[in-house]
């Protein structure tokens, strides 16, 4: 079963998210902030990251995003932002630190389904 | 679902309960998406059920096609499963290989198109039957047609591509190498192999070893020289799997199924 960790401060929009990944098969995990998230992926190995860009804490979205994407142990794993700024420097932003994909909030769940299904079939 | 959260505003407050509440408004997206998600699995089930009622009609119509040339349709589901075995071993995902699998008993589904006197005529064609007969490729792709459905586009490339030879000598395009899709250069090779091992009106199965033979000195003139080569690497497991096949009868809806390979594994 392929894993997917989300890491998302808002427990509201983290709870919305698993119930949108609950329409397929996957074992889900969840981390609240940025340094955990990145603990995490460590730990759980997971097939993709599905990162909140805006979160307080030492590390936001697009800085655990480059530190996923430069560490070689992580090889492999893909990365989805999501956030609420959707202008066209954000998504270079997101490019520029190596995330797969790029989604905006208020997120549509079939295309967050749909997006996260492409890529983990090919992880 | 009852929803715990609203607890403490559901009694007193009636402004509790429209969605200028968090609390409410929260729990509302969470049933819609739940019911959502229902929808979802519906759908997918839906099409799952649509995909193979489509793939089981055009399995008969295959089924049908090939009776008329004297079998007894076991030909195809071997012709299915030895194709899967031999993309594994090309080093083909287990995806495709499956996929493979599905498609290529459809091969010849275009025989349904040629008439008898063409079909069953006993000794030599002419120039002319030839012709009619070698346009079962073409009319097989038009049957499976220009589908966006990953199976039944692999399964009309089958169809339009299996007698296509490596040296360009083939039909209907006259393609060589490379150019011949790859599903269309193992079905030719696969097809080849089964159908000089098993009894036909005019004569008995040629010996395994003898048709590996003749399948060898084919090698780059009508088959892919690494798909001969594949083939008679693993001839033994090939001809084993054959033979499972044989034993078991499978109908052909062993080839719709997900797990078959290791349901056929004694």
């Amino acid at each position: 079963m392929k894993k997917i960790l989300i890491v998302e401060d808002q427990p509201d929009i983290r709870k919305l998210i698993r119930m949108t990944l609950e329409f397929e098969d996957y074992e889900i995990h969840e981390a609240a902030d940025g340094a955990f998230g990145l603990r995490m992926a460590s730990a759980v190995g997971p097939d993709l990251v599905l990162l909140d860009v805006m979160m307080p804490g030492e590390l936001d979205g697009l800085q655990v995003c480059q530190r996923i994407k430069s560490d070689p142990k992580l090889a492999g794993l893909k990365v989805v932002l999501l956030t609420a700024r959707g202008q066209a420097r954000d998504r270079e932003a997101g490019q520029l630190a190596g995330a797969d994909d790029y989604l905006v909030k208020p997120f549509s769940p079939l295309q967050l389904i749909e997006t996260i299904e492409r890529l983990v079939a090919t992880a | 679902m009852d929803t715990p959260l609203l607890a403490s505003h559901a009694d007193g407050d009636p402004s509790a309960l429209g969605l200028a509440d968090p609390a409410m408004a929260q729990a509302q997206l969470e049933r819609v998406i739940a019911d959502l998600g229902r929808m979802y699995r519906e759908r997918n089930d839906a099409l799952r059920a649509l995909a193979r009622a489509h793939h089981e009609a055009l399995l008969r119509l295959s089924i049908a096609a090939e009776f008329r040339d004297d079998d007894t349709g076991v030909h195809i589901v071997r012709m299915g499963f030895l194709a899967e075995s031999l993309a594994l071993a090309l080093g083909q995902s287990t995806a495709w290989a499956k996929l493979l699998r599905m498609a290529a008993p459809m091969h010849d589904i275009g025989k349904i198109g040629v008439p008898d006197n063409v079909l069953k005529k006993p000794g030599p064609l002419t120039r002319e039957e030839r012709d009619v007969m070698n346009r079962h490729a073409q009319m097989g792709a038009d049957i499976l047609g220009a589908s966006e459905v990953p199976l039944f586009k692999l399964a009309s490339e089958v169809a339009l591509s299996h007698h296509e030879r490596f040296d360009g000598g083939g039909y209907p395009r006259g393609l060589a190498g490379a150019a011949i899709p790859l599903s269309g250069r193992i079905v030719a090779a696969v097809d080849y192999f089964d159908a000089l091992t098993m009894d036909r009106c005019y004569r008995n199965a040629l010996p395994d070893a003898q048709a590996l033979e003749m399948m060898a000195s084919e090698r780059g003139r009508l088959f892919d020289p690494l798909v001969v080569d594949t083939f008679l690497d693993r001839a033994d497991a090939m001809v084993a799997l054959r033979e499972r096949i044989n034993s078991h009868r499978p109908q052909f809806s062993a080839v719709l199924d997900d797990e078959p390979l290791s349901a056929l594994t004694p």
